[in-house]
């Protein structure tokens, strides 16, 4: 036989097979369960309110904070510059483009963390990556950058250094602490504005794909 | 904390070096045991012969059209099966962007060069490989181009950048599936090979 008949012979039932098939649509790297139990037990999705915080007051172009609660929620009160994508709704084509990308870092939070949590287990089963949950939710970001406690006097340097940079934060983000801000640097008569010290570092978003 | 932003372990197919399979070193090492393999095989299928390769346009050989169609369909059914397989993640294997305008003016000058110099650019280094000399010369050539386009690039950049499409597929845009694009890319090249050699008996040359 010849050559042509031979690969004639070869590639036509294949190419029939391949014609035949649907494409594989499946999403390529879905985790299993024990890489997300893994994953959960090293908690090394939570992302600290002091990080937000610096993050938002910067205007840090790669945060992408996302708000999972419901709509009526989002609208009394949310984190500046946050999206809505309640939980209800996570799965919804609209928003694959912002859940799924590898640019920004995407934070979810909620009250707590638990309807956050249910959002970044939804969202890592689908393979996305670059997600995050805000550590302790709306709750304990009041009580931290908001409503900061003063550290006991005994206290060691970085625990002042953290409750200056949460106060100072926390009257640039509108919480109660401007008050007090304000007060120190009435009597201070330093420049209007709070500047934000003591910001902990932090790492940038990196890589992709 | 922020560290762990995409945990390349999860991900256990391809393309190697996207998902962090293999390394950027490893992924140069391997390309250059392949490009040894490649320049191996086109130089004992002939094709450090500029007459050989100039065959195809005077039908006498069309040793050219079929090596590089076996060479298309062998890679394409590879990929689309590996994808059915689920071994290789094709969203993520780089598609070259068509530059209309500068595919269509690129392709003549290779047209012309091809066929006044006997070679392609992949070929003429196989040729220079084995020493033959229009294959050094076509080489020559080849640098003095690249220089006359890098040094007057300001000249037609306006050209070289227009008309962008993106990265369309041919299956996309005709609205079939790959599959079926595939099939029909199989027979087509068939009907080619056939009709190859065909004028092979029709204009047989005795020496070239």
């Amino acid at each position: 036989m010849k050559p042509l008949k031979w690969l004639a012979l070869f590639i036509i039932p294949l190419g029939l097979v391949i014609a035949a098939v649907p494409p594989n649509t499946a999403k390529p790297y879905k985790l299993t369960a024990d890489q997300l139990l893994a994953e959960a037990n090293t908690r090394t999705q939570y992302v600290t309110p002091d990080v937000v915080a610096d993050m938002i007051v910067n205007k840090d172009p790669s945060l992408q904070l996302i708000d999972v609660r419901s709509q009526d929620e989002f609208e009394k009160y949310s984190l500046s510059g946050a999206i809505n994508i309640p939980l209800t709704d996570l799965l919804s084509e609209k928003y694959t483009d912002i859940l799924n990308q590898d640019v920004k870092m995407n934070v979810f939070y909620s009250n707590g963390t638990v309807t956050a949590n249910e959002a970044w287990m939804l969202t890592r089963q689908l393979g996305y990556s670059n997600i995050y949950v805000l550590e302790g939710g709306l709750n304990f970001w009041f009580d931290s950058i908001l409503n900061p406690q003063e550290p006991a006097s005994t206290s060691p340097d970085e625990e002042f250094a953290k409750y200056d940079f949460r106060k100072s934060a926390g009257a640039v983000l509108g919480g109660g602490g401007a008050i007090q801000a304000q007060a120190d640097q009435l009597s201070a008569a330093s420049s209007p504005k709070p500047a934000i010290t003591g910001a902990p570092k932090k790492k940038k978003v990196a890589g992709g794909c | 904390m922020i560290a762990r932003l995409h945990d390349k372990k999860t991900i256990t197919m391809g393309p190697l070096v996207t998902n962090g399979i293999i390394s950027e070193n490893l992924n140069l090492f391997l390309a250059f045991i392949i490009g040894i393999g490649f320049g191996f095989v086109l130089e004992q299928s002939g094709f450090s012969s500029s007459r050989k390769l100039a065959g195809i346009f005077y039908g006498y050989d069309t040793v050219v059209l079929k090596v590089f169609f076996t060479g298309a369909i062998t890679c394409m059914l590879g990929l689309l099966f590996f994808s059915l397989f689920g071994w290789i993640d094709l969203s993520l294997v780089y598609i070259n962007p068509t530059y209309l305008t500068s595919a269509i003016v690129g392709g003549i000058i290779m047209g012309a060069g091809f066929i006044i110099g006997g070679y392609c650019p992949g070929t003429s280094f196989c040729g220079a490989a084995i020493g033959k000399l229009d294959g050094l010369i076509f080489v020559g050539g080849l640098f003095i181009g690249v220089l006359i386009f890098g040094l007057g690039y300001k000249l037609w950049e306006g050209l070289y950048m227009a008309k962008n499409l993106g990265s369309p597929k041919i299956s996309s845009v005709l609205g079939l599936s790959d599959g079926i694009f595939a099939l029909l890319l199989i027979l087509a090249a068939l009907a080619m090979f056939w009709a190859a050699e065909w004028a092979e008996k029709k204009f047989p040359r005795e020496e070239y």
